[in-house]
């Protein structure tokens, strides 16, 4: 399979290949243009009852696609995600990634793509109540509004909510006020995260919440 | 067809240090360090031959993007010169097939050396579609950020909220408030993440006063005085933003956002920019708004008001404006019906 990350950071999209008999499993809806003999299997993610888990506490679709090349020649398709903003991809060998609520947008096969609890912390910080989890070899690309920021983290870190996307499962989440109860509550930050642990994180560098206070006030009517 | 020598000339980027580079060239070629090293002491050298034009582009790209400075030659005359010069080329200008100049874009995401001896240590990251500063604050030193941008920080830095502005920045729109963070018991970082999707720009204030729309305001030092001022009733109403403009004033860093990517521009003479497209502009420059043409054009070229520059100055502008996207977007937006 050969891939290929286009666009840019402000609209990223992956350009794929796949060889023949190879498989790719997306979102549904994550294709955006394919080559008319790829065959595509509709599913529903991980069965019913874990599928209705995710789609409502995971933030994923009920159903995922996936592609097969069933051909004997190479066959192309583009993978997109529905905000604007940066895709990456993850090359997985046998180690775990937690992803938010929305981010994952494709896997090759080999990919574990699961859900795990998040804790009561995390759906407080309007992170969710669950989080993905991908594991497995292969690789894993994922996506959010905003360029994508990797960071070593090697102790504490504050992370505001909303802006993180991607976390190694070392770095453990906690909730905190941003400043005092007047700054928290006045100073537009209100909760947020509180990194701990040795590994990497990702962020993302721009919010919804950011650009919804930056043009909503612009409407006149 | 014709082949290309890529030559290094030894010379390293003035925006570059020379053992980061050199590290970063031995990275790049996959070799040790101490070689790199070696390579640099017999520049300048031949370090790709007989390749077509687009590969040596690429290598020159590489190149410059590290801080090495480098040259193109036909491989004809490359030769040519080989027999006169043994097997070190003459980095001279007159051989060169196009001269180089470093691009600051391949340096953007270096920190910003010549800012360090007086403001803070800062890097732009994922600009310029998504501008993203991280600035390193020393210990018990404080910087003043727009409301809701920190994105994330140091578990040591305090945050205060301050109302800053009084009642103008109430009526600009803008959030009231402007928080404070302290890096307290050693430095600490802060990223900054702004609103609208575009870049972010850096300035050093050295008492020089720059005045920003209203929503472009990001971070400053805390030496940094922020203020609303009224721009008067006509050009406030026309301008297109908002009666009032932030004067930023004193001695420190700025930064501030634009929607869209960001151009400065340098007046010397008169100069006109869309009132929607106005970023900021340094003190000194006066602006009037006006009518690009007569009353027709002003109504039906789609062009409405524009800003007069006059004097002498810098004038920020951002490619995009908000109003336009307002207009486009407002179609798309859900009607609520009012059911009373």
């Amino acid at each position: 399979m050969k891939t290929e990350i286009k666009g840019g950071k402000a609209f990223s999209y992956v350009d794929i290949e796949l060889a023949p008999g190879e498989t790719i499993t997306t979102e549904s809806d994550a294709m955006s243009s394919m080559a008319a003999d790829l065959d595509l299997t509709a599913q529903l993610n991980g069965g019913f009852v874990k599928g209705i888990l995710r789609k409502f506490l995971g933030g994923e679709t009920l159903f995922i696609s996936q592609f097969s090349n069933n051909t004997d020649g190479p066959r192309a398709l583009t993978v997109v995600q529905p905000t604007p903003g940066e895709i990456k991809c993850v090359e997985m060998t046998g180690d775990m990634l937690y992803l938010q609520p929305g981010a994952f947008l494709a896997c090759s096969e080999g990919v574990k793509v699961g859900l795990a609890w998040a804790g009561f912390t995390s759906l407080i910080a309007r992170e969710g109540l669950f989080r993905m989890v991908v594991s497995g070899e292969g690789q894993v690309w994922y996506g959010a509004y905003g360029a994508l920021i990797e960071k070593e983290i090697d102790g504490e870190y504050i992370i505001d909510t909303s802006h993180l996307v991607a976390y190694e499962p070392t770095v453990k989440l906690k909730l905190q006020l941003a400043g005092g109860i007047f700054s928290s509550f006045f100073g537009g930050e209100g909760l947020v995260t509180r990194v701990e642990g040795k590994g990497k994180v990702v962020i993302q560098s721009r919010s919804i919440s950011g650009l919804a206070g930056w043009i909503n006030p612009k409407f006149f009517w | 067809m014709e082949t290309y020598t890529v030559n290094i000339t030894g010379e390293i980027s003035e925006y570059q240090q020379r053992d980061e580079a050199i590290a970063a060239f031995a990275k790049l070629f996959s070799i040790s360090p101490a070689q790199a090293e070696k390579t640099f002491e017999k520049a300048p050298i031949a370090i790709k031959k007989n390749v077509d034009l687009e590969t040596a582009d690429k290598f020159k790209e590489a190149l410059i993007g590290i801080g090495v400075e480098c040259i193109a030659i036909a491989s004809s005359r490359a030769e040519d010169l080989a027999a006169t010069q043994a097997s070190v080329y003459s980095a001279e200008p007159d051989v060169s097939v196009q001269n180089n100049t470093s691009e600051p874009d391949a340096l953007a995401a270096t920190p910003m050396q010549e800012d360090e001896f007086k403001g803070f240590e800062f890097t732009i990251e994922g600009d310029p579609d998504y501008g993203f500063v991280t600035v390193q604050l020393p210990a018990d030193k404080t910087i003043k950020v727009e409301a809701s941008a920190m994105a994330t920080m140091d578990t040591n830095l305090n945050m205060k909220t301050k109302f800053k502005g009084g009642i103008g920045r109430m009526m600009t729109g803008e959030s009231l408030f402007i928080n404070e963070f302290t890096a307290e018991g050693g430095s600490g970082e802060i990223g900054i993440a702004p609103g609208a999707p575009g870049d972010l720009s850096h300035q050093y204030l050295d008492n020089q006063t720059i005045f920003l729309q209203n929503s472009a305001f990001v971070a400053c030092s805390e030496d940094v005085i922020v203020e609303t001022k009224w721009q008067g009733l006509t050009k406030g109403f026309f301008s297109g933003e908002s009666l009032f403009l932030i004067r930023c004033s004193g001695v420190g860093d700025l930064w501030f956002n634009t929607y869209g990517a960001i151009i400065e521009i340098d007046v010397t003479e008169d100069y006109v920019v869309d009132t929607g497209n106005i970023v900021g502009f340094t003190e000194g420059l006066d602006y009037k708004i006006t009518k690009v043409g007569g009353y027709k054009s002003l109504f039906f070229s789609g062009e409405g008001f524009v800003c007069r520059f006059s004097g002498q100055g810098k004038v920020w502008i951002q490619t995009r404006g908000v109003d336009a996207l307002v207009g486009w977007a407002h179609w798309f937006r859900p009607v609520k019906t009012n059911n009373s």
